[in-house]
C-alpha cells in the first residue's frame, strides 16, 4: 500500500510532481548513455539486424513517434468516419 | 438371399388386430390403451427380428395375391423397408404413450377413434415400407390417407374439416392424377412393377417416356412435400399435435419420402437416373423446396405451422441425398430418414406439451417457458440443434454425408444450398430457443405458478407443471436421447444403407 | 511419461454436468479441482496419438494428439480455467460455472483434435457453450450481443464446415496436419479459422459481444476462442504468407479502436486483437522462433490479458460503471484492483521481469531474424501503442484522472470480493514469474529455444520506448480525453443488413406461397362447389325421394331387428355366457355402440378375415 500512499503524495502535492517527473527525466537520459555505452564493441551482445540498432537513443525517438502518431492518426480516422453517436444502431 | 417368411405379413396383422382389440375395450380407458401398447410392442419386436438377417443382406418375401401376370400384392422386407419400418415401429410405440399424456390432458372427444385409425395407419404404413411392387406400394398408399382423414379432422370444427380437406385434396389429387397414371405408364414400358436393384426398366426404352414417366411418379408422391405440392403439410397442422407427429415423423411423409427413394433407386436405379439427368433435375426441385420453406418459415409465429415448413424443408434434404446419386449422398439421404424423424418427433412432442400445459401456441407468446416447462424445452432445443445440424446431434452426421456426397458428384452448389439452409435454419429455431429460455416471461403468474399452488393449479383445472404430465415429457426425453445416439453412433442405419446402395 | 490418457476436455464437461447435483463445497473442490486434474494429466501424459473412437459414422475419430504443440495450449486452457474458475467462485448460481466449463472442456477438445471432424465438433460447442456466457448476462443488450455472436459464429463453423468438405471430398480421409495453402477448400477452413481468431474484417463480433459478458465470464472469453484458432492456425497454415499483413494490420487495428474507445471492457477487447495479430504474424512467418513466438505470446496473453479483463471487470461489479467518463479516483478506493490491474499493465506492455518481455519480443525477433524490417517495425511500434492504450490511458481515466464522488453510488465501493483479489494476485504471480524465470515457458514451447531475452540492448531499448510513450501520453493527454461515441466497425454490415433480409423474405417469399397454397382454393374448390350447386337440385329431386323410401325400409327393417334382437339374440346373449359362466355385460358391448365402430370392426374384420385366410390358405 505503500505505493498508494506515495502516489497520493505526488498527485495532490505539486513540489512532489516536480520531483518525480525530474526523476523521470533522469532516468531517460541515464537510458540514453548506457545506450551509447553499449554500443562499444565488446559489450554489444546482440546481433545487428537493421540499421537503427546502431543508433544510441533510437528506440526513445522511435517510443516518441510512435505514440504520437498512433494518436493523432487514430482520433483523425475516427473522428472523420468511425465515431458515431451512442445510439446509431438502435 | 431372399427368405419366404409369413413374418411382413405378420407385422401388418398386428396393428390391424390390435385395431379390433382397441374398438372391444372401448368403454374401458386403461384396458384400451394397454392394447395400443401391447401391438405397438409387438409389432416393434417383430420388425426387429427381421433386422440381423437383413444386415446380413436377405430379405423376407412373402406374396399376398396375385392377380394379373406380373402384377401382384406382394410384400419384400429389405434393407430400405427396414430402415423405414424399424423408425415408425419403434416411433409408433413411443407416440402411444404420447398420445395418452395427450388426449387425456386435454380429454379429447372420440379417443376409441383416435387409437383404432392411428393402429391401422401404423399398417398401412408397414405396408408401403414392405411393398416389393408399384401397384402394392400404390395401394397401401392411397389406403394410409384415407385412413389419416379422421385423425387430421379430429376435432371436427370448421378449421378442422377445412384443413383435412384440403390435405385430403392435395394427397388424392396427386396421386390420382400423377402417380396412377406413372404407374401405368410403367407397366406398360416395362411389364412389370416389382421393385428391383438397379432399375426395373429394360435397356433401350425411349428416353422421353422415360422422364416423363418419372416425373409423374415424382409428384405423384404427394407425401414427400416438394413443392409446388407441398401445402397439404401446414394445412395438416390442424389436427392434434400427436397426429401431428405421426403425420410428420412415424408415417406419413416419411411414406412419401420413402416411395420417392424406391423410385429413385428400385424402378429407375442410379445409372439410368445418372443418364437421363434425372438426377440433376430432383436436386434441383428439392433445392428449390429446401430454400423456399426454410425462408417461408420464418416468417410464421405459429410454432406448428414453423414447424411444417421445417419438414417441408428436411423431406427435401433425404430427396435430395437420393438425387445426388453419389454413394455417400445417398447414405445421408436414407439416414436423414431415421435422424429427421427422432428430432421432428420431439419437437412436435414439446408443441404438444407446450399446448397442453400452457395454452400457447405462438412463438411470439412463448417468452421465458424454458423455466416452466425445462425438460420440454431442453429436449426441444436438441430436435432444433439435430435440424439446424451441430454436432453430435443426428442432423449433423445426415448433412455430414450429403455434403460429402455433393461433393463426390460434382455438385458444390448442393453443398452451398446445405450450408445456407444450415444458417436458415438457426435463423428460425434459435429465436424460440432464446425466446423459451433467456427472455422473462409475460405472464409471471403462469411463471410462478407451481410455487404458490399446491396442487399445481392453473384455471380449466389443467395442471401447469410438467410433474403432473410425465406421459407427455417422458416421450420427449426418450426421442431427443435417441436424436443424439444417433448422431454419435449411426451404425445401425449406416450398415442399413449400405445394402441399400449395394 | 505414463501412458495414461483422459482427456481433460471430457473431465471438464463431466465436471460441468455433474456440477448441479452436488453439494456446495464439493461444487468449489471440482470447480478449483478439475483445472488442476487436467494439467496434471497433460503433464503426465506421452506423446503421440490417443483416443481414437470410431463416432459420427467415421472410421477413427482422435481425440487425443499430444505433441508439443499442443501440449503448451493445453496447459494454456487448464491454467485459464484455473484462474477464471477462482475468479468466479463468488457467483452462486451454477449454470454461468456450467457453460465455462463446457466451453473450457470444448476449448481442450479443440486443441488435441487430430482430425478436421473432431476439430469441427469442439468448435460448434465453444460456440455455442460461450455464447452462453454472454447470455447469462443481464439486460436486454447483453441479448442482443449474445444473438448476433451465435449467429456469427455459426456462420464461421459453416465457413469451416465448407472448407472441411471440400477438402475432404478431395483428399478423401479427414486428418488435420498441415495444410495446403491455395484451393478453395483449405482457404475456407483459413477463413473459419480467422473469423475465431479475431481478423478483421472478420472480428467485430469480439467486440461486441465480449464486453456485453457476464462480469466474470468475460475471464474465460478472452482466454479460450482466439487462442484456440491460434493453436489451429499454427496447426494447419504455419508459414502461410498472407497471415503476415493481416496479423501486422491487425495489431495496428485494435490500436486504433482502443484509442478511441471509452467502454473499459470494450477497449481491451479491441486491444485482444492488436495481441492476437502478434500471434498471427508470426504464424505467418513460420519458422522456429516465430511458432515459438506465437505460442509463448498466447500463454502470456492468457496470463496479463486475464488479469486486466479481471481488473476493469472487478471496476464495473463494484461501481456498476463501464465508460471512462464515468470513472476516476479509483486508485485510493480500489487500491488492490489497481495494483494488480498495473501488473498486468506493465506485463503487456514488455516491461522487463514481467511476461510480455519474454513473449513478445520473440515474435519482433523473429522478423528480426527472417529480415522483415517493416514487420519488426510496425510491431515494436505497436509496443509502443499497447502501453499507451492498456498501461496508461485505460488506468490512467479510470482510476485517477478526477475525483470519486462517493455519492454517484448507493453502496460503497471498494475492492471486490476477496476471491477475486485472489484470482487476479495469481495472475499478477504468474506474470511476474514467467517473466523472471521464463525457462519453464521456454521448455514447453514447440521447437527449441533460441531466444535470450536479458540482454542489456533489449532492456534498454525497452526502457526507452516505455518511458517516451508515457512522456507523448502525458502531452497529449487532452486530446485522449474521452468522448461519449461508439466506433463503427465492420459489423455495420450485417447489423443494418438484416433487415434488409428480413423485408425480403416478409414480402415477395410470403406472396409467393400464399399464393401456391391458396390456388387451389380459387382454381378447384370454387368451380367443384359451382359443380356441386347443380348436384344439390339433382340431389332434392331424386335422391330425396331414393332416401324416403329406403328410410321406411329401414325403419320396417330396425323393428324386425328389435325384435330379432330383444328375443333371439339377447336370448342367445344372455344365456350362452350364463353357461359359460361369464357375465352378459361384455357381450352386449360388442353389439351397442355407434354406426361407425360396427363399420370399422366389420371393415377390419374383413381384412384380418381375408389375411387370415391367406395365411392359412395362400
Amino acid at each position: 500500500m505503500w505505493i498508494i500512499k506515495y502516489l497520493e503524495k505526488i498527485i495532490e502535492n505539486p513540489a512532489e510532481m516536480k520531483k518525480a517527473k525530474k526523476g523521470c527525466l533522469y532516468f531517460g537520459i541515464a537510458l540514453v548513455v548506457a545506450d551509447m555505452i553499449i554500443h562499444i564493441p565488446q559489450l554489444h551482445l546482440v546481433h545487428i539486424y537493421f540499421l537503427w540498432d546502431w543508433i544510441p537513443g533510437f528506440s526513445a525517438l522511435y517510443g516518441f513517434i510512435s505514440t504520437y502518431l498512433i494518436i493523432i492518426v487514430s482520433k483523425s480516422i475516427g473522428h472523420a468516419w468511425l465515431m458515431k453517436p451512442e445510439d446509431y444502431y438502435d | 438371399m431372399v427368405i419366404e417368411s409369413h413374418r411382413p405379413l405378420i407385422v401388418m396383422l398386428i396393428p390391424l388386430i390390435g385395431t379390433v382389440l382397441i374398438l372391444l375395450n372401448r368403454e374401458d380407458e386403461n384396458k384400451r390403451e394397454a392394447c395400443s401398447l401391447i401391438a405397438a410392442g409387438a409389432m416393434f419386436l417383430t420388425v426387429v427380428s427381421m433386422l440381423p438377417s437383413v444386415l446380413e443382406g436377405n430379405t423376407f418375401h412373402y406374396t399376398l395375391f396375385t392377380f394379373l401376370e406380373e402384377v401382384s400384392f406382394t410384400l419384400n422386407a429389405d434393407a430400405l423397408g427396414m430402415i423405414f419400418a424399424t423408425v415408425a415401429s419403434a416411433l409408433w410405440l413411443i407416440t402411444t404413450v404420447y398420445s395418452i399424456g395427450y388426449m387425456r390432458a386435454h380429454k379429447e372427444h372420440n379417443q376409441t377413434r383416435y387409437y383404432s385409425c392411428f393402429a391401422v395407419t401404423l399398417a398401412m404404413t408397414m405396408g408401403v415400407a414392405f411393398s416389393a411392387n408399384l401397384v402394392t406400394l400404390y395401394l397401401f398408399y392411397e389406403m394410409l390417407t384415407l385412413i389419416t382423414y379422421p385423425l387430421v379432422s379430429h376435432t371436427q370444427d370448421e378449421a378442422a374439416y377445412a384443413g383435412a380437406n384440403k390435405y385430403l385434396f392435395y394427397l388424392l389429387g396427386t396421386s390420382k392424377a400423377f402417380l396412377l397414371s406413372g404407374m401405368l405408364m410403367t407397366y406398360a414400358v416395362a411389364g412389370t412393377l416389382d421393385f428391383q436393384h438397379g432399375g426395373l426398366f429394360p435397356s433401350g426404352v425411349n428416353s422421353t417416356v422415360l422422364v416423363i414417366t418419372y416425373f409423374l411418379l415424382l409428384f405423384g408422391i404427394g407425401k414427400a412435400a416438394i413443392m409446388p405440392f407441398h401445402a397439404w403439410l401446414p394445412a395438416a397442422m390442424v389436427a392434434p399435435t400427436p397426429v401431428s407427429a405421426l403425420l410428420h415423423a412415424v408415417a406419413v411423409v416419411n411414406t412419401g419420402v420413402f416411395s420417392v427413394l424406391r423410385i429413385i433407386f428400385h424402378v429407375f436405379g442410379v445409372d439410368l437416373m445418372q443418364s437421363l439427368h434425372l438426377g440433376t433435375a430432383t436436386a434441383a426441385l428439392a433445392s428449390f423446396t429446401i430454400i423456399m420453406a426454410s425462408l417461408f418459415a420464418m416468417t410464421r409465429d405459429n410454432l406448428k405451422a414453423r414447424l411444417a415448413y421445417s419438414t417441408v424443408s428436411q423431406l427435401s434434404y433425404i430427396i435430395l441425398g437420393g438425387a445426388l446419386l453419389s454413394v455417400s449422398g445417398m447414405t445421408g439421404g436414407i439416414i436423414h430418414i431415421a435422424n429427421h424423424a427422432f428430432s421432428k418427433i420431439t419437437l412436435f412432442y414439446a408443441a404438444g406439451s407446450i399446448y397442453i400445459i400452457t395454452h400457447k401456441t405462438d412463438i411470439s407468446q412463448m417468452n421465458g417457458i424454458g423455466r416452466q416447462l425445462p425438460w420440454t424445452m431442453a429436449a426441444f432445443s436438441i430436435g432444433a440443434l439435430s435440424m439446424i445440424g451441430v454436432p453430435p446431434v443426428s442432423g449433423f452426421t445426415s448433412k455430414w454425408y450429403l455434403a460429402l456426397g455433393a461433393i463426390e458428384s460434382q455438385h458444390i452448389t448442393v453443398m452451398i444450398i446445405l450450408l445456407t439452409s444450415t444458417l436458415l435454419n438457426a435463423g428460425y429455431f434459435l429465436p424460440i430457443i432464446y425466446k423459451a429460455f433467456f427472455k422473462p416471461p409475460d405472464d409471471l403468474a403462469h411463471a410462478h405458478g407451481t410455487e404458490g399452488d399446491k396442487d399445481g393449479g392453473g384455471h380449466d383445472g389443467h395442471e401447469i407443471s410438467e410433474a403432473s404430465h410425465k406421459f407427455l415429457v417422458a416421450p420427449l426425453c426418450v426421442t431427443a436421447v435417441f436424436a443424439v445416439l444417433l448422431g454419435i453412433f449411426p451404425n445401425l442405419f449406416l450398415n442399413l444403407a449400405k445394402w441399400v446402395i449395394g | 511419461m505414463i501412458d495414461l490418457w483422459i482427456h481433460p476436455g471430457f473431465l471438464f464437461i463431466l465436471a460441468a454436468a455433474a456440477l448441479p447435483f452436488v453439494k456446495p463445497t464439493w461444487k468449489v473442490a471440482i470447480k478449483l479441482g478439475v483445472p488442476v486434474l487436467g494439467f496434471f494429466v497433460l503433464v503426465l501424459v506421452s506423446h503421440g496419438i490417443h483416443g481414437v473412437l470410431p463416432l459420427l459414422g467415421q472410421q477413427e475419430m482422435i481425440f487425443g494428439r499430444v505433441d508439443k504443440l499442443s501440449l503448451i495450449f493445453g496447459y494454456m486452457v487448464a491454467i485459464g480455467t484455473f484462474i477464471g474458475m477462482v475468479f468466479s467462485l463468488h457467483v452462486k448460481e451454477d449454470k454461468e460455472h456450467m457453460a465455462a466449463l463446457v466451453y473450457a472442456g470444448s476449448a481442450m477438445g479443440t486443441v488435441f483434435a487430430g482430425d478436421l471432424l473432431t476439430v469441427f465438433l469442439f468448435w460448434e460447442i465453444m460456440a455455442f457453450s460461450s455464447a452462453l456466457l454472454v447470455f447469462y448476462a443481464p439486460g436486454q443488450q447483453a441479448r442482443e450481443a449474445g444473438m448476433r455472436y451465435l449467429y456469427i459464429h455459426i456462420l464461421g463453423g459453416l465457413l469451416l464446415l465448407g472448407g472441411i468438405f471440400l477438402y475432404v471430398g478431395e483428399t478423401g480421409g479427414i486428418a488435420f496436419n498441415a495444410l495446403p495453402q491455395a484451393g478453395l477448400g483449405p482457404m475456407l477452413i483459413l477463413a473459419g479459422f480467422l473469423l475465431n481468431a479475431a481478423v478483421p474484417p472478420l472480428s467485430a463480433w469480439l467486440p461486441d459481444a465480449y464486453p456485453e459478458s457476464t462480469i466474470t465470464g468475460i475471464v474465460f472469453m478472452n482466454a479460450f476462442t482466439t487462442k484456440t484458432a491460434v493453436y489451429v492456425l499454427l496447426r494447419g497454415f504455419a508459414g502461410t504468407e498472407i497471415l503476415v499483413p493481416l496479423g501486422v494490420f491487425m495489431v495496428l487495428y485494435g490500436l486504433g479502436y482502443a484509442v478511441l474507445e471509452v467502454d473499459i471492457r470494450r477497449l481491451l477487447a479491441y486491444h485482444i486483437i492488436s495481441q492476437v495479430g502478434y500471434m498471427v504474424a508470426a504464424v505467418g512467418m513460420g519458422s522456429e522462433m516465430a511458432v515459438n513466438g506465437a505460442a509463448s505470446h498466447a500463454f502470456a496473453n492468457i496470463l496479463f490479458k486475464g488479469l486486466l479483463m479481471m481488473g476493469m471487470s472487478s471496476v464495473m461489479l463494484m461501481t456498476g460503471f463501464r465508460k471512462l467518463t464515468e470513472l476516476g479516483g479509483l486508485y485510493k478506493i480500489m487500491p488492490w484492483t489497481f495494483m494488480f490491474y498495473m501488473v498486468g499493465g506493465i506485463a503487456i506492455s514488455g516491461f522487463p521481469l514481467f511476461a510480455g518481455f519474454v513473449s513478445k519480443s520473440m515474435v519482433i525477433s523473429a522478423a528480426s531474424e527472417l529480415h522483415r524490417p517493416w514487420v519488426a517495425m510496425l510491431l515494436t511500434l505497436a509496443s509502443s501503442g499497447t502501453f499507451l492504450s492498456t498501461g496508461l490511458k485505460l488506468p490512467y481515466y479510470v482510476f485517477f484522472w478526477k475525483d470519486w464522488d462517493p455519492n454517484k453510488v448507493k453502496h460503497k465501493v471498494t475492492d471486490p470480493p476477496k476471491n477475486m483479489l485472489w484470482g487476479m494476485g495469481l495472475a499478477a504471480f504468474a506474470c511476474t514469474f514467467v517473466g523472471v524465470f521464463p525457462g519453464p515457458l521456454y521448455n514447453a514451447l514447440p521447437f527449441e529455444n533460441a531466444y535470450h531475452p536479458y540482454t542489456w540492448s533489449h532492456v534498454i531499448g525497452a526502457y526507452q520506448i516505455l518511458l517516451l510513450t508515457a512522456v507523448v501520453f502525458f502531452m497529449l493527454l487532452k486530446k485522449l480525453d474521452p468522448e461519449e461515441s461508439i466506433s463503427v466497425d465492420t459489423d455495420w454490415t450485417y447489423r443494418r443488413g438484416i433487415a434488409g433480409f428480413l423485408w425480403f423474405i416478409r414480402k415477395p417469399v410470403v406472396r409467393y406461397e400464399n399464393f401456391i397454397t391458396e390456388v387451389y382454393k380459387k382454381g378447384l374448390i370454387e368451380p367443384v362447389k359451382k359443380l356441386s350447386q347443380i348436384g344439390w337440385t339433382v340431389d332434392t329431386w331424386v335422391f330425396d325421394g331414393l332416401v324416403n323410401a329406403s328410410g321406411w325400409a329401414t325403419l320396417l327393417e330396425s323393428k324386425v331387428s328389435e325384435m330379432f334382437d330383444v328375443h333371439i339374440v339377447d336370448g342367445t346373449v344372455n344365456g350362452v355366457p350364463v353357461l359359460l359362466g361369464g357375465s352378459a355385460k361384455r357381450l352386449r358391448k360388442i353389439q351397442t355402440g355407434s354406426i361407425q365402430n360396427y363399420i370399422m370392426a366389420m371393415v377390419v374384420g374383413v381384412v384380418v378375415l381375408g389375411f387370415v385366410s391367406l395365411v392359412l390358405f395362400g
